[in-house]
């Protein structure tokens, strides 16, 4: 049995630490003694022992102060008092003190094995703990948003802001933007952090599974219901309700939703058991939900009720500047992932992506260096890897004249350059048209 | 090879130790002989615990020059050291000597009938636990290796009388 645990016992008498040291080795720890206070305390200094076992009866300063002084220079060390003579008041300080654990000698052998295979567990849980919390704080980090381009920047500040009150909001973007991406920065960066980021996908469920899903149900509550079953509401207790799509909730779902919200209490489906839940809500829509109140598809109370403070993530046409290091971070990634060497983005390649237009945003940016990693030969992503050929480039005009220009040429090709048609369309006589043509030096594309 | 000596002390059933000799010596690959030596043991008494105590026992063996590798005590006497309340066996590990109890290893301390089987076992089993410790083996996490750390009988009976692969391995590499 090899444990890295060490263990430092603090004892006057030689038989006692010799007996520990024999006992605990034979365990496979490291063992170290120290005969008084002084001894130990020089050796805690240079070295960082995980156990220390001191006696309450120790020359010059006793076990009590030393385990003072212990917590003092390592609050995380584990101290166990150990005492030939038992009182009540000494053992009560010890642990008022912080001391883990207190016991008299001579020990029963089963109870000094209990205690230190308890405290080597309590050692390994808060590193476990630790570990994952600073996991998880690297999982998705405000920096982990990748972006130069000062809407990028804003959104990200005003994710801090946020991220530091218990406020609802409302993340608003084109889809494949990256919502849910900002959510989870913000429920990261919130003290809800070590509760998990309870997630519905609104519109992939269907309303009367909806319900079940956000309320839970009862056994029997309906047809199959063969067991209870806990809602999201009821496992965001404590941590972030995240609801994407909330666009495409019915409008009974709406008024069932914002009376939750109102009230953070609701009762399982075909219970009548009313639970509470402490839960923050962020959620998500590529839909104008100000647009959509005035048309009368969305409660306004709802609305206003969800809208405390709302958040927009500009589509990645507007911000041609991430382009390059969403690119690169994607490269990094993929070329990881699929076990290939990183490659470098050539300059062709980069100057069409960034005049593209991406109706799929990040998402479809995403898909095309995986594709451009995976067909690609070489170290650097050519033009030809990027299927970009059968899509528009992004409107950059400036002019109206260029708009026009751009305009004919689209409907030109729409209607395979059949002029009758496209002049009808564009809602000018043939001669306009063909004047036009002229004008622009328009030409048919093969 | 390596030569074990083991020494009764105030222990009345030296015949157990006989009929255990081959097993051991098959076991440790070692050759194993009992020894006798009269030895007093009053020092070794602590009149509060009413116990004796094993580091004491044990450096009194160690003074031994018995011209062999290993040498353990086997006694009735019920043993201690300062630290612990009892202890079924003492060893240092990588050490010389060893010592064994017998004292808690009879069903009758624990009102249940006497089995002599199960005694003998449990006596080989710290006897092989105990000089595997002096062979430098720690405790083993394995539950059916004799390197098992236990602290009760029944945990004992629960261990087999065989080091497991990593311990034998170990066992053989240091003898």
């Amino acid at each position: 049995m090899d444990n890295k645990l060490s263990i430092l016992i603090v004892d006057d008498e030689l038989s006692v630490r010799d007996s520990l040291t024999n006992w605990f080795m034979e365990d496979g720890y490291d063992v170290d003694t120290a005969e008084d206070a002084k001894v130990a305390l020089n050796k805690i200094q240079a070295h960082n022992f995980h156990i220390i076992l001191v006696d309450i009866k120790l020359p010059g300063m006793d076990g009590l102060e030393l385990n003072r002084r212990i917590k003092a220079i390592n609050e995380e060390t584990i101290v166990i008092i150990m005492t030939a003579f038992a009182s009540v008041d000494s053992a009560v300080q010890a642990l008022k003190d912080g001391a883990y654990d207190f016991v008299c000698k001579p020990f029963d052998p089963d109870a000094v094995t209990h205690i230190i295979r308890n405290a080597s567990s309590h050692i390994q849980l808060n590193q476990e703990n630790l570990s994952l919390q600073e996991r998880i704080k690297s999982l998705v980090n405000v920096d982990a948003i990748i972006g130069q381009s000062d809407e990028i920047l804003n959104v990200l500040e005003q994710v801090r802001v946020v991220a530091e009150t218990d406020s609802t909001v409302i993340i608003c973007g084109d889809s494949g933007t990256g919502k849910e991406l900002v959510a989870r920065a913000i429920h990261m960066n919130s003290t809800r952090r070590f509760f998990p980021m309870v997630t519905v996908h609104c519109g992939a469920i269907a309303e009367n599974l909806l319900e079940s899903e956000l309320f839970g149900h009862e056994r029997g509550a309906f047809t199959g219901a063969q067991y209870a079953r806990k809602g999201k509401f009821e496992m965001a207790d404590g941590a972030t309700l995240f609801l994407d799509e909330i666009s495409t909730i019915s409008m009974k779902m709406q008024i069932e939703l914002l009376r939750v919200l109102e009230t953070r209490r609701f009762t399982r489906v075909g219970g009548n058991r009313e639970y509470k839940s402490d839960f923050r809500v962020i959620c998500a829509t590529n839909r104008d939900l100000k647009a959509m109140v005035d048309s009368g598809e969305f409660r306004e109370d709802l609305f206003y009720r969800l809208n405390v403070f709302s958040l927009k993530i500009p589509p990645l046409r507007e911000r041609a500047k991430d382009i390059q290091p969403l690119v690169e971070h994607f490269i990094k990634v993929y070329a990881e992932q699929m076990n290939k060497p990183t490659k470098q983005i050539g300059k062709r390649a980069l100057k069409a992506l960034q005049s593209y237009a991406f109706p799929g945003n990040v998402r479809e940016l995403e898909n095309l260096i995986e594709r451009a990693i995976v067909i690609g030969t070489g170290d650097t992503i050519r033009l030809k890897d990027l299927p970009l050929e059968q899509t528009r480039p992004a409107p950059s005009w400036e002019s109206i004249q260029e708009m026009e220009q751009h305009h004919i040429q689209t409907i030109l090709d729409k209607y395979a350059w059949n002029i009758s048609k496209s002049a009808k369309a564009l809602g000018v006589d043939r001669v306009t048209l063909y004047s036009k043509i002229k004008k622009y030096k328009l030409q048919k594309h093969n | 090879m390596v030569n074990i000596r083991i020494i009764p002390m105030q222990f009345s059933r030296v015949g157990i130790l006989e009929r255990m000799l081959d097993r051991i010596s098959q076991i440790l690959r070692s050759d194993v002989r009992i020894e006798l030596h009269p030895m007093d043991l009053t020092d070794c008494f602590d009149p509060v615990r009413s116990q004796y105590n094993a580091n004491t026992i044990i450096n009194k063996l160690s003074s031994y020059d018995l011209g062999s590798n290993k040498i353990i005590g086997v006694t009735d006497l019920d043993l201690f050291i300062p630290v612990l309340s009892y202890v079924f066996g003492q060893a240092y590990l990588g050490g010389t000597t060893a010592l064994i109890s017998g004292h808690r290893l009879e069903n009758s301390r624990y009102g249940l009938p006497e089995d002599q089987v199960n005694y003998e076992q449990r006596l080989l089993k710290c006897l092989l636990h105990e000089l595997g410790h002096t062979f430098g083996l720690k405790h083993c996490l394995n539950p059916s290796c004799i390197m098992l750390s236990t602290t009760y009988v029944e945990e004992m009976d629960h261990k087999s009388d065989y080091f497991c692969p990593n311990c034998l391995t170990e066992l053989k590499r240091m003898v």
